[in-house]
């Protein structure tokens, strides 16, 4: 399974974010994003997830160019990508149902109401996969917490199992643990490699080049509007080809 | 709450079933022979008979006989004639016998009878600063009251009873517009302006009905008496009652309408007005049966058969 | 007039029929105010969502709009639905004029801009991040307009119960539209607690006008209790 952009431009009005940009990441590798702050790593994670289309360049999934489907099959699509924002963005709500969301919307209309309903006697019926995931991150025991009753690292990591709750292929991570302390950051990266362990694929943008360095099997160079280089972490961070990417690496490089 | 939710279902009920009405009457008038059994009666009055409680009196058999419902629409007399004008009543009981025959030369009323009748009274304060008390001259009694400028509150609301005090005013010779602020114009119903008239000691005219149902909250004299005591003609206040033209808005309820004219304008009925009282008093005088023939009840006054224009070739436009 | 009626509530015993004739004024208030509010609620909030989240020419306009609609006064829309449902006015062949139907009618204008005015800005408050998540998580786009309405709960219920509160303290359009019409054996068809208030403080019996302004205030302070409630404590929701 392959996630895959191709040559994709994209801009907001007339301000052009990146240009001819392509990136790929397969189930079972983990895939970083270095680059400094605003340079458009939001950006290109929500195209990978599907939120907008590309203004040029398409956006495939095995192959099938996924803004040339029919909006049913790109949901399809959707629903085999999961995503953790930086924020962690969580729903007002317990953290069971936090980290079941994902499972809830895939169910039928029928099921849901009926959950509701059984919900609202105090029974809790198909949210074993979320308390799996929340186990993943250390926070089963936190399950019937308010999510606002959370530090954020905590809150972080709900995101982060409520992502992986429903088996997703691929997960997109948008600077994940840039808000969080040592200790959290080390839970999240953990879960990182259990996940590619499992045969996730996952994609992490961030601006910490050894978090880059700790999780990532290939990493991408995201510079001006372009990416400068892709290739095993090692490579890039060792011998980086581009003068530019040796700068930024060695933080000479202020944007 | 059983009780209430028949109602309801009975009303959801009646509404289909009016609704249903309004289409067949579109497509042709067959099952007018279905009778009048579950419709609903609206009726526009006026506060005066409203809130007396008389309308409780005389609907609750009405209803019993025929097996219907009556609304009843306590509205002044000028509003409940133009809700009749639009087609949204189906009999008008009202008191403002000038409105009450430009209604029919409009042709939006037909088969008028005289009702009942009391009179109007002027009440006041006891310490009657423009001295009237005991007078039986309500003309000259309403100039005291000018001359003295001493409060005096008008209905101000086209109301039967405002149309009969204008009409006292008109009399004097005074222009009410020339009036300074001792007169105050409300526009309110009866029981408001009472209300009003005993927080500041002032006159005003008040229909007897209203006024005796309330006398015992509030502290007003009658000060000039009306016909009924043996006071002015002036001051008779005849009730009419008159059916919606029905060659005018199709919609209106036309042969339940006759049926409660006829139903209280019977022997029946009559009496029902004639032994209502409110504080042991009487209230209102039957004033329908009458063994000697009196045409003039039908029609608007002045009203004779040379005249052109012949109600139902107007009324058919 | 019922015996049970009073036989099942000794505090009103002596008077059976003013005790029936209060309730069913209750339950004819409280039939046309929910119903109402209940309609407004269903048409407001897909608006609230719909403008809340997009972005178009004349928003600003709309918004105005529907923050003055939550000034209506009520004469006005009385007289409006009047026109409409009288039998000389574009609805007139329902039959409509003096019925509870008439008054939900117009108590629909009056309540929609305030439900949709406040759950506008209830909803308007959920973060974008917020919504970004159901999104990414494999939500629908009407799975995303319910994490909204869950989000925004307790600012809709302020909504809605801020509409009831219009409806049921207004007079003067159930007045004109309503008839205020009771039936002769003292049940309510058309009467609301204020048009009843109204009613019996004009005839004088400021005794029972006195007990109808006691419940409508009852249920007024219910229904803030309950907004105050669902402001301050979470309203449970697992």
């Amino acid at each position: 399974m392959t996630l895959e952009a191709t040559d994709v431009s994209h801009g907001y009005g007339n301000e052009t974010v990146f240009d001819g940009v392509s990136l790929s990441v397969s189930t079972g590798e983990v895939v970083a994003i270095i680059g400094p702050s605003g340079v458009g790593k939001s950006t290109l994670l929500r195209l990978l997830a599907l939120f907008d289309a590309p203004d040029r360049g398409t956006i495939s999934y095995d192959g099938e160019d996924v803004w040339r489907q029919p909006e049913g099959r790109r949901l399809e699509h959707r629903r085999r990508i999961g995503m953790v924002f930086q924020d962690a963005s969580l729903f007002d709500a317990s953290v069971r149902r936090n980290a079941a969301y994902g499972l809830r919307v895939r169910q039928s209309w029928p099921e849901r109401i009926r959950h509701g309903f059984a919900q609202l006697v105090g029974e809790q019926n198909g949210t074993g996969d979320a308390v799996e995931a929340l186990e993943t991150v250390g926070l089963a025991d936190k399950v019937d917490q308010d999510a606002d009753s959370l530090s954020g690292g905590e809150a972080q990591r709900v995101a982060f199992a409520r992502a992986l709750a429903y088996d997703p292929e691929i997960l997109l991570l948008d600077e994940p643990t840039s808000d969080l302390d040592p200790r959290n950051t080390a839970v999240i990266e953990d879960a990182v490699l259990q996940a590619r362990d499992r045969g996730i694929g996952v994609v992490v943008a961030t601006h910490d080049m050894h978090q880059a360095r700790r999780v990532a099997d290939r990493t991408a160079v995201l510079l001006g509007d372009e990416i400068l280089e892709v290739d095993r972490t090692e490579r890039v961070f060792d011998d980086p080809r581009d003068d530019r990417t040796r700068q930024f690496i060695d933080g000479e490089l202020i944007y | 709450m059983t009780i209430q939710r028949r109602e309801f279902v009975a009303a959801l009920a009646a509404g289909g079933a009016a609704g249903l009405a309004g289409c067949s009457t579109l497509t042709g008038d067959d099952g007018g022979d279905a009778g009048i059994s579950g419709e609903t009666l609206t009726l526009t009055t006026t506060t005066s008979t409203y809130n007396t409680g008389l309308l409780d009196e005389l609907n609750a058999p009405f209803e019993d006989r025929y097996g219907v419902s009556v609304d009843a629409v306590s509205q002044g007399t000028g509003q409940a004639l133009e809700t009749a004008r639009n087609g949204d009543s189906d009999v008008v009981m009202v008191h403002a016998r000038s409105l009450e025959d430009e209604f029919m030369e409009e042709g939006y009323g037909v088969n008028r009878r005289d009702l009942m009748y009391n009179d109007f009274v002027v009440i006041g304060g006891p310490n009657d600063p423009a001295g009237i008390g005991g007078s039986d001259d309500v003309t000259e009694a309403f100039t005291a009251i000018a001359d003295s400028e001493s409060s005096f509150v008008s209905r101000g609301d086209d109301s039967g009873t405002h149309t009969k005090e204008l009409e006292i005013w008109d009399e004097t010779g005074l222009n009410v517009d020339e009036f300074g602020e001792w007169y105050q114009e409300a526009g309110q119903g009866m029981g408001d302006v009472i209300n009003m008239a005993t927080q500041q000691g002032a006159y005003t005219l008040a229909d007897r009905g209203t006024y005796l149902d309330m006398q015992d909250e509030v502290d007003l004299e009658i000060h000039v008496q009306g016909p009924i005591e043996g006071g002015p003609e002036l001051l008779a206040n005849p009730y009419g009652i008159v059916a919606v033209n029905p060659a005018v808005h199709d919609n209106v309820e036309y042969d339940l309408a006759m049926a409660y004219i006829g139903f209280i304008t019977s022997p029946e009925g009559q009496d029902l007005i004639e032994n209502y009282t409110a504080n042991g008093e009487q209230l209102f005088y039957p004033e329908s049966l009458s063994e000697e023939p009196n045409f003039q009840q039908y029609v608007p006054e002045g009203w004779s058969a040379d005249n052109t224009g012949n109600s139902s070739d107007s009324s058919d436009e | 007039m019922s015996l049970e009626s009073a036989a099942t509530v000794p505090l009103f015993a002596e008077f059976p029929f003013e005790w029936n004739y209060i309730r069913s004024i209750i339950v004819v208030s409280l039939y046309v105010s929910v119903a109402a509010v209940a309609l407004s609620t269903l048409c407001s909030l897909p608006i609230a969502l719909a403008v809340g989240f997009t972005d178009f020419r004349g928003k600003g306009l709309l918004t105005s709009i529907i923050n003055t609609g939550m000034g209506f006064p009520s004469v006005v829309v009385g007289l409006a639905v009047l026109f409409t449902v009288s039998n000389e006015g574009p609805l007139g062949s329902l039959e409509l004029v003096f019925t509870r139907e008439a008054m939900i009618m117009s108590q629909f204008v009056l309540a929609a801009p305030v439900v949709t005015g406040v759950s506008l800005a209830a909803v308007s408050s959920v973060e974008q991040n917020v919504r970004d998540a159901a999104y990414a998580m494999g939500g629908t786009r009407l799975d995303v307009a319910l994490v909204t309405i869950k989000e925004a709960r307790y600012g809709i219920a302020t909504a809605v119960l801020a509409g009831f509160g219009r409806a049921i303290s207004e007079v003067g359009s159930v007045l004109i539209v309503g008839g205020n019409i009771a039936s002769a054996d003292g049940t309510s068809k058309t009467r609301t607690l204020t048009t009843a208030i109204q009613l019996e403080a004009q005839r004088g019996r400021f005794e029972t006008a006195m007990i109808l302004g006691v419940v409508l205030l009852a249920i007024v302070l219910v229904v803030n209790g309950i907004v105050v409630r669902l402001g301050s404590d979470g309203g449970g929701y697992r």
